[in-house]
């Protein structure tokens, strides 16, 4: 027997109705803002060569779903959108001028995440920006991650911008091994104090370093109180250019009106290895885990064989859903339908009141069924159906308001000047 | 105002959090000695309290259900979730420890085959394999861990010990420490940024308190 059939795998499922309207409509506003602002959509396929993903240990192998082709080579369901489209930028915009705009909307695969809204199959909708390296380009990418959040409906949300290069500068300094720069970074990434106190026990660390890690976390101030506190601690020249560069970016970002969207935290380190410059990271109230995050890449689109820097950000979509559902935002949904009924001879004259109907903004369904009126109201009620157009013939049209059940005659003229 | 809720692990670590609490002015000792109720709310504070099993505490706050968690160092460990583990709250200290017969003292390294008895499969596997890149065979068990050495279950455990009594009655020693254990205070990570203002304050209360604490320790 066949014993899974009636089930979907743990971490996928299904989106049905309301749900899926809404989803989509979402998508679809997002799609609408994105082209607005001069960027090209793209679709990269589903499946793609492990090599794309795991070449300089990019993504870790054991969040891929795999499979295998029948040359034996290892493909993955893409676990991330941004690396095809590095693969894209690389191999076939060769001739197009830069800066390249792309965005994508689409369905990412992560066998690691379940649980709290995160879904091992998730729809991501994000912009890449390819072949400038300016502080202009990182506010942009920053700016329309706020009003990609904005167009979804969410008012209430925060974005936390960081500059790795400001951990990194400040490591160059630190004589710590290599071992324990990863430690830290991972002790830093999750507050962990008691952790870095214990990492600092064994290194002779200057005093105004260990008061910078340790203070990583008191993120209350305001954007500048913030840059003005660490940049008068960072001696070394990388981390004080990585400060300098954070500062130019809230500085656009505040002309664009979107200050009050932006906090600091230098302790953004997750990706590391993949981002360069700013990083950033979108949370709400409602869901536990970030709605969006971006930042720089500028080593990405080399591995592919074309040297281009890079910045952009990706949206969970699911996530958003979640807070927006949270939230008990009210969804503009479908309209209540109006369910046409026809008799023998009112059939031609159906449909032509069906179109008319249509042409109004009606949502308009015709019926199938078949049933006597007793049953097909009993069938109206249950499916939320506003009202039933009866139409027996051309002079004999019955109107039934379902939310009282009253009914009256009507004809063809009058029911189409409403 | 929205509502800040705490979760608390229940068992060893209850009393000391409540009175904790009490004593930085938000207040759910009362209400939880007198009812059996799993979720208490302070108005005045705007906060709620919820009782969890402790396994189940860091679930709470990685997902958002619960905005702060009490929590011993043991439970993190073994359940490795994504979240801010901002204070050492000093109480509820023990270790965990590998322990086996005192034949085995400085012999662990030369077993070929080990095999570990624990209630912590996740802590023993990560010491074992990443700290001393070595294979074992984990053998989870749910409770009297130090019978499996004793009936040739297994050759060592992994545990936590507060005492080392149990040990010692049963003819056990510790092999090796693997860490520290104590009572920690752990943030979900988007509340620790929307809701920094708020977090901050119990933060530093708390921080106060332990430091009165000690203070007080120190003179008696």
């Amino acid at each position: 027997m066949a014993r899974w059939k009636i089930y979907t795998p743990e971490g996928v499922r299904d989106i049905l109705f309301n749900e899926c309207y809404r989803k989509k409509e979402l998508e679809s506003r997002i799609r609408e803002l994105f082209r607005r602002c001069g960027y090209s959509e793209v679709e990269s396929p589903t499946l793609e060569f492990f090599d794309v993903f795991h070449e300089e240990n990019l993504t870790p192998q054991e969040i891929m779903f795999k499979t295998i082709d029948q040359q034996g080579r290892i493909l993955v369901l893409r676990p991330d959108l941004t690396i095809p489209v590095a693969r894209i930028a690389a191999t076939k915009c060769r001739d197009a001028a830069l800066p390249l705009k792309f965005f994508y909307i689409g369905n990412s695969y992560n066998f690691s995440e379940s649980g709290g809204g995160r879904l091992k199959e998730f729809t991501q909708a994000g912009i890449e920006i390819m072949g400038v390296n300016t502080a202009q380009a990182d506010a942009e990418v920053i700016a329309m991650a706020i009003n990609a959040v904005k167009a979804s409906g969410l008012e209430e949300f925060q974005i936390f911008v960081g500059q790795v290069d400001f951990f990194k500068g400040l490591m160059e300094d630190s004589g710590l091994s290599r071992d324990d720069m990863e430690m830290l970074k991972v002790l830093i990434e999750s507050k962990d104090y008691v952790g870095i106190e214990e990492l600092f026990k064994g290194y002779n660390i200057k005093k105004d370093l260990k008061e910078l890690v340790l203070n990583y976390y008191n993120f209350s101030g305001t954007p500048d109180e913030e840059i003005v506190r660490f940049e008068k601690i960072a001696k070394n020249e990388r981390s004080k250019n990585a400060l300098m560069n954070l500062r130019k970016v809230l500085e656009i970002l505040d002309d664009y009106n979107m200050k009050k969207y932006v906090s600091v935290d230098l302790g953004i380190l997750q990706s590391m290895n993949y981002y360069t410059g700013i990083v950033f990271r979108g949370l709400t109230h409602g869901v536990g885990f970030p709605i969006l995050s971006g930042g720089r890449y500028d080593n990405l689109v080399k591995s592919f064989g074309r040297n281009l820097p890079a910045t952009g950000f990706a949206l969970g979509i699911n996530m958003v859903l979640t807070a927006l559902e949270r939230k008990s935002e009210a969804f503009v949904g479908q309209d209540d339908a109006t369910l046409v009924s026809y008799g023998s001879h009112g059939r031609k004259i159906a449909f032509m009141i069906c179109e008319e109907l249509k042409k109004q903004g009606l949502t308009v369904e015709i019926d199938i069924t078949g049933y006597l009126p007793d049953k097909l109201e009993e069938y109206a009620k249950k499916r939320g159906i506003a009202g039933i157009v009866y139409v027996w013939d051309e002079d004999n049209i019955e109107l039934c308001d379902m939310t009282n059940g009253s009914r009256r005659k009507t004809s063809f003229g009058e029911l189409l000047k409403k | 105002m929205r509502y800040l809720t705490i979760a608390l692990a229940k068992g060893r670590l209850e009393k000391e959090a409540i009175e904790m609490f009490d004593v930085i002015g938000i207040s759910c000792s009362e209400a939880f000695s007198q009812s059996r109720k799993l979720i208490i709310t302070d108005e005045k504070n705007k906060v709620k309290f919820i009782l969890a099993k402790p396994a189940d505490v860091p679930t709470y706050v990685e997902y958002g259900a619960a905005d702060i968690g009490i929590v011993g160092k043991d439970t993190l460990m073994e359940e490795g979730r994504n979240l801010y583990e901002v204070l050492n709250l000093g109480f509820a200290r023990c270790k965990m420890v590998v322990a086996g017969s005192p034949s085995l003292i400085g012999k662990l390294d030369s077993l070929n085959n080990k095999r570990v008895a624990t209630k912590y499969p996740r802590i023993a596997r990560e010491y074992f394999e990443n700290k001393k890149r070595e294979s074992i065979e984990v053998i989870k068990l749910n409770g009297s861990v130090e019978l499996a050495p004793l009936t040739g279950l297994s050759e060592v455990i992994v545990d936590l010990v507060e005492s080392g009594r149990t040990l010692k009655e049963n003819g056990l020693v510790v092999l090796e420490t693997i860490a520290e254990i104590s009572a920690r205070l752990v943030v979900n990570r988007v509340s620790m940024k929307m809701q920094n203002e708020r977090i901050n304050k119990i933060v530093d209360g708390i921080r106060e308190y332990l430091r009165q604490k000690e203070a007080k320790e120190q003179e008696g």
